[in-house]
């Protein structure tokens, strides 16, 4: 199978040489348009702010990898890309890479399902632009597959491995429904601005916001349909909330341990969680030793995305053996993608359905027609598979390039359902 | 019928060994292997466990409530019922090995020193104790669950503190979870051990004359009782919360051992039966 795959990736280039060749969704346009009039004929462009990747299917047999390169390299004026910074994919190695990426263990965060997603509008847009054919459909429902299977079968993508999103782990060890919980977020700058989101997201019952400069906490809080409390007098209000997420950029304390006594003896000591995620630290550490207090900073959340991160790594040994069954299954179908074992199933498909209404019907016949029944329908049958059997028989004996060989073989198999009655028959 | 009995009283111990053991395997490994068997393993040891008190109630010709042996066994059944029930309607599933390794205690001391009993004293025989023994057994499976749930909190709420995500931080529910699990069993303890007062009251008199409200039994359930009403109330009134009352619950279930312990195998008391 002559599939191409070039990738550059965060294994192979640093930051800005990614860039260099990032494509944003017109680009990708504009590339398969500019690619499947001349050199390729079907394939998927991958481009995410970890990695760029093209699997594409060559118009002939001289087109080699590195025009693969070269096009994309032109494309993108990127001409500082070494051959180093990429990896190469022939064949079944492409696949292979294309099934790691689709299940997020080739990804910088091990089972990042972003990534998944990514694959899925890469192939979107590939099918939109007329640039997937059938054997990138059929390698794409394997990616799928491998992805879906990953996340089912596996822990790959179980644990959070961002801080955002370690922070909710965390919380929710503490409140089993953050819908009935509040939360105030002190510092709307990305981070602040981050947790917010991804606090409204999991369906926090209310949201506040401050912030030194009023403004801002306004914008992101009209964003989210928040209150904002002014920043000089926030800790007034501390009290009414069970999540304190704290991001500023101040210099020194911004909430004292006595802040947070007050603030615990107003709430009767009902639990509160204290998370400080700026640096410097914006709460003082020692409000963890007040009883129903649940502080943590960066370095205790960084414990859980470690730990995590390390669970998804015993896991791949689990997803490489899934990537493995599929690639298996994948070539099991594209070898039966031949001409002669698919004029055999066909014949064999016709003589069943024949065979069968035979048998059905026999007894209507008498002794003397039914020998002639078996030779009429027979002969039917023979006439009626006699122009498809020619013409499959020509695509193995013509120069047509082996994928335009399979993709025809694939649509007769399809029509008929030969690969579906083939498995019904094991 | 009898070997068939004491059969089933050699293989329940092993087979409550066998659940814990499943039950223990999920939560340290976790995925998806066990996940939904491992009730199996425990509705099966409890439909033999069913079996084997249906057998001796029929054999003996008395329900096995006459001794502390006896009562041991329909423990471990009630509390791994009681814990099969919750996990059945909460679908919180990480919490099992911790309960069922009570009910393979019990049903071991159970094993090893349960009588084949046909004799039993004509007391023993009454309605009125029956009801006020399962009561009892409710109960005590009430605040058995609910001791273990607030340990669990303990250990959880420590470790939040201290920063260790390990295993407990990873398997168990959430604070708050385990909290009202730990008070809905206490709510639940508290009414059965009411109502196990309130008949003893009723049928004390009337099975013996001369009995005596010092009784060591008596005054450990009345301040197992005690405690729990006082916890209760405070819950109620929003004036304890988290620790407060779970460290009460803890140490209402340690005095409700200790009680049954000192009643049965060190002092003289009326409930001594055998």
């Amino acid at each position: 199978m002559n599939l191409f795959a070039i990738s550059i990736n965060h294994r192979t280039a640093p930051v800005e040489l990614r860039e260099s060749l990032h494509l944003s969704e017109n680009e990708i346009r504009a590339f398969i348009q500019q690619t499947k009039d001349n050199a390729f004929t079907e394939g998927i462009i991958i481009s995410t702010c970890n990695r760029t990747e093209i699997y594409a299917i060559p118009r002939n047999d001289k087109i080699s990898l590195k025009d693969l390169e070269d096009l994309i390299k032109n494309f993108k004026s990127s001409f500082q890309v070494k051959d180093e910074n990429f990896q190469y994919f022939v064949s079944r190695e492409s696949i292979e890479h294309l099934f790691r990426v689709a299940c997020g263990i080739d990804s910088l965060l091990i089972g990042d399902n972003q990534i998944f997603k990514q694959v899925k509008t890469s192939f979107q847009i590939s099918e939109e632009m007329g640039f997937a054919g059938a054997l990138i459909r059929r390698v794409m429902d394997a990616a799928n597959r491998v992805g879906k299977r990953a996340i089912n079968e596996t822990a790959i993508s179980e644990g959070a491995v961002t801080v955002s999103y370690a922070a909710v782990q965390l919380i929710e060890k503490i409140f089993s429904n953050l819908q009935k919980k509040s939360a105030l977020i002190i510092g709307t700058g990305e981070t602040g601005e981050i947790a917010a989101k991804h606090l409204h997201d999991r369906g926090i019952g209310r949201l506040a916001l401050t912030n030194r400069t009023f403004d801002k906490a306004e914008k992101l809080a009209a964003e989210l349909n928040t209150a904002v409390f002014p920043f000089s007098n926030f800790k007034d209000h501390l009290y009414k909330f069970d999540i304190i997420i704290s991001a500023t950029s101040a210099e020194g304390l911004i909430l004292t341990k006595q802040d947070i006594e007050n603030t615990m003896k107003k709430r009767n000591y009902s639990p509160m969680v204290l998370m400080d995620i700026a640096i410097p630290r914006d709460i003082d550490p020692l409000s963890k030793n007040i009883d129903y207090v649940f502080y943590h900073d960066i370095d205790s959340l960084n414990i859980i995305v470690e730990q995590n991160l390390a669970k998804r790594k015993t896991e791949i040994p689990k997803v490489e053996k899934i990537i493995q069954e599929e690639l298996d299954n994948f070539f099991e179908w594209y070898n039966s993608l031949e001409a002669a074992p698919t004029i055999k199933t066909l014949r064999d498909y016709f003589e069943s359905i024949r065979s069968e209404e035979v048998e059905k019907n026999i007894n209507k016949f008498s002794e003397e027609d039914k020998e002639k029944l078996e030779i009429i329908t027979k002969r039917i049958i023979n006439k009626i598979l006699h122009h498809p059997t020619i013409e499959l028989r020509k695509f193995s004996d013509s120069d047509l390039r082996a994928e335009d060989t399979a993709a025809k073989i694939s649509i007769i198999r399809d029509l008929f359902g030969l690969d579906s009655k083939n498995k019904d028959g094991k | 019928m009898i070997p068939l009995i004491n059969t089933l009283n050699i293989l329940l111990p092993l087979f409550y060994l066998a659940t814990f053991a499943v039950y223990f395997y999920d939560f340290q490994q976790g995925g998806k292997k066990f996940e939904n068997s491992k009730r199996l393993f425990l509705f099966f040891t409890l439909i033999i466990h069913f079996l084997y008190l249906v057998l001796r109630t029929i054999e003996f010709n008395h329900p096995p409530i006459t001794n502390v042996f006896e009562i041991f066994t329909v423990l471990a059944f009630a509390i791994s019922f009681s814990y099969f029930i919750l996990e059945l309607v909460t679908d919180i599933r990480g919490t099992g090995p911790f309960i069922i390794i009570i009910s393979v205690i019990f049903q071991t001391i159970s094993t090893f020193f349960i009588q084949d009993l046909t004799e039993v004293k004509e007391v023993l025989r009454s309605n009125l104790l029956g009801i006020h023994v399962i009561s009892a057994l409710i109960g005590y499976a009430g605040i058995t669950i609910s001791a273990v749930y607030g340990v669990l909190y303990l250990i959880l709420y420590n470790e939040i503190k201290l920063n260790k995500f390990g295993l407990i931080f990873n398997r168990l529910p959430s604070l708050e979870i385990l909290e009202r699990l730990s008070f809905i069993a206490a709510i639940i303890g508290f009414v059965f051990l009411t109502v196990t007062i309130i008949i003893g009251i009723i049928w004390l008199p009337q099975a013996f004359p001369n009995i005596t409200l010092l009784d060591p039994k008596l005054i450990g359930t009345f301040i197992v009782w005690l405690l729990y009403g006082i916890g209760l109330i405070n819950k109620f009134i929003g004036k304890w919360r988290g620790k407060k009352l779970i460290i009460l619950a803890i140490i209402g279930f340690v005095l409700a051992i200790l009680s049954t312990m000192i009643t049965n195998f060190l002092g003289k008391s009326f409930h001594s039966f055998y």
